[in-house]
């Protein structure tokens, strides 16, 4: 099928639109962070007159982002690993119904998504237990076997042959050694989908850090880049340098891994 | 049948499953159930404080007294946002879809580009589009200039809400389009040829044939989004903080709670009772009309 030159033309231009609505604004970003203040103020708009790398350093040094760097890093990491191995605990039974009533624990998991919030008694009890404002609570909080995670494991164990269990059973194969040393391997591209939207996930969250996080010294960058901006709101050349230091991790992880980043967001939401 | 042994090895897959089983009713389930509890108590964050069951006081408050016009607000909000994301974000959404699916040159970059907010996430997105909107001098303001007019933006009563919803489809944009896109890539080409063949070209082959073969993605599309649009809150509380008319019902649940000075953990409650009988309501009733599309097509 063959399709006209206009409507390619016309496709093309309402695609490089769209493109420059996303891409402006990082642009701009960038444009102010090179600026000082008072180029700024006397123009926000125009070209930065010079690069000026130590706006960065000073941002980095004002806004204490190498705490909040580490906060976030333990945070997600710890979680994201957790998380895995749950839902890798999770799903292979569940998928295979090597358990009883299977399918109502499925189903069980599943509804969490509809459930009324369960926030505010969540709060009372972190609090109750002594988990507030720490670390091993708030990682506790990040972490579920029951997420997007586990809803992709158990479409993908599915595919696996149930005959490689059996194989590897004859052989004298235990179940926590087939989990860890037959299935695992056999599972890393979703796993890789896996860690990446969990992580993606814990690592943005504002409102958890703000309930749960009120200590400076436990805050994850999120929280510490919009603190920085309540602090100096107008100084944007400054808070520019802020956002694009919680930018760049992101975005390098994003470019390197974005196969797996756009392929998991696809599998997690039609399998669910 | 289980192959992995008998007797005590039987076991085994009940002790792991019972960690995250446990982790998800202690923090997930379980306080879900009480949020309902809650609803009809007046509990409150103070430690140590008595509570009681008061009925359905705390909804007779939330409709009936003295601020109940802004819990109407909220209410009516809440829905706005819903109709306005789930629509706009999906249209636009499928639009790009089928433009990027035409084989235009750089097409993994625009789908990258797209996604990317979702990537940067919330508090990234929400700081870069205050930065665009700075009323003091930023390039919106100076669009505005031109067009000979002005204003506060996100401290603007009226349009700050319009601009969150701006924001919200902006970050998640690509993610519906993203998925559309997986339905697209799925449809066989000959369908269109023989489409093309029988006279259906151009909007007809649309209709007749992406249309329905896009179902599936088109429900998930559309339940995802207003489950999302209804519960989302943090762009909210990036942008204006629930000042200049932004709260919605999913903001007023956390604005009860954990605002300064309120900890009414009862209220709060009734809010989110009531948020989930919108949520639930809302999306049974969009499921069971895609699905029978799906069933028909």
């Amino acid at each position: 099928m063959k399709q006209s030159q206009t409507s390619r033309v016309v496709s093309y231009v309402i695609v490089l639109l769209m493109l420059a609505l996303y891409v402006f604004p990082l642009f701009y970003l960038f444009n102010v962070s090179m600026k000082t203040q008072t180029e700024y103020l006397l123009d926000p708009v125009a070209l930065t007159e010079g690069i000026r790398l130590e706006n960065f350093s000073e941002a980095w040094n004002k806004g204490n982002f190498s705490q909040y760097m580490w906060n976030s890093v333990l945070y997600t990491g710890m979680s994201t690993l957790l998380t895995l191995i749950l839902s890798v605990f999770a799903a292979f039974p569940l998928a295979r119904r090597y358990v009883k009533f299977s399918t109502f624990i499925y189903i069980f998991f599943l509804i969490s998504m509809y459930l009324p919030n369960p926030l505010i008694p969540q709060f009372s009890l972190i609090n109750n237990l002594g988990l507030y404002n720490t670390q091993i609570g708030y990682i506790l909080l990040k972490t579920t076997g029951t997420g997007i995670a586990f809803l992709m494991f158990v479409g993908y164990i599915k595919s696996i042959s149930r005959e490689l269990d059996e194989a590897a059973a004859m052989d004298g194969c235990g179940y926590t050694r087939y989990l860890f040393t037959i299935l695992v391997p056999l599972m890393k591209p979703i796993l890789a989908t896996g860690i990446i939207l969990t992580a993606i996930g814990v690592w943005n969250d504002i409102i958890g850090p703000t309930i749960y996080l009120s200590d400076p010294n436990y805050q994850p960058v999120t929280k510490g880049l919009f603190t920085f901006y309540g602090q100096y709101m107008n100084n944007w050349p400054l808070l520019a340098c802020g956002i694009l230091i919680v930018t760049l991790p992101l975005a390098i992880l994003y470019v390197s891994l974005q196969r797996f980043i756009v392929g998991g967001a696809m599998a997690g939401a039609v399998k669910s | 049948m289980y192959p992995f042994g008998k007797g005590k090895a039987r076991l085994i897959p009940y002790l792991y499953l019972s960690i995250p089983l446990l982790l998800y009713v202690v923090f997930g389930f379980g306080p879900s159930l009480v949020t309902v509890l809650f609803s009809f108590t007046d509990a409150t964050g103070v430690r140590g404080q008595e509570w009681s069951f008061i009925g359905f006081d705390n909804y007779k408050t939330f409709f009936g007294a003295s601020n109940a016009g802004d819990r109407m607000d909220a209410i009516g909000r809440s829905l706005y946002f819903a109709f306005a994301v789930v629509i706009i974000q999906n249209a636009v959404g499928l639009f790009m879809a089928i433009l990027i699916n035409k084989k235009l040159k750089g097409d993994k970059l625009y789908r990258a580009v797209f996604f990317l907010p979702v990537v940067l996430g919330v508090t990234v997105s929400g700081l870069i589009w205050q930065l665009v909107a700075n009323p003091l001098g930023g390039p919106a303001q100076s669009l505005l200039n031109f067009f000979g007019t002005s204003s506060n933006f996100f401290g603007d009563y009226n349009i700050a809400f319009e601009l969150i919803i701006f924001v919200q489809i902006w970050m998640y944009m690509g993610y519906s389009m993203t998925i559309f896109l997986a339905g697209l890539q799925s449809i066989p080409s000959d369908l269109y040829e023989a489409g093309y063949m029988d006279g259906a070209s151009g909007w007809k082959a649309f209709t007749n044939i992406t249309f329905p073969m896009i179902a599936p993605s088109f429900t998930v599309n559309m339940l995802l989004s207003i489950i999302g649009a209804l519960q989302t809150f943090d762009i909210i509380y990036v942008l204006t903080g629930g000042k200049f008319n932004t709260t919605t019902l999913a903001f007023d649940v956390y604005a009860t709670a954990f605002g300064t000075g309120t900890a009414d953990y009862g209220l709060a409650s009734a809010v989110a009772m009531i948020q989930f009988l919108f949520v639930f309501t809302i999306s049974m009733v969009a499921l069971f009309y895609l699905r029978r599309r799906e069933v028909e097509a």
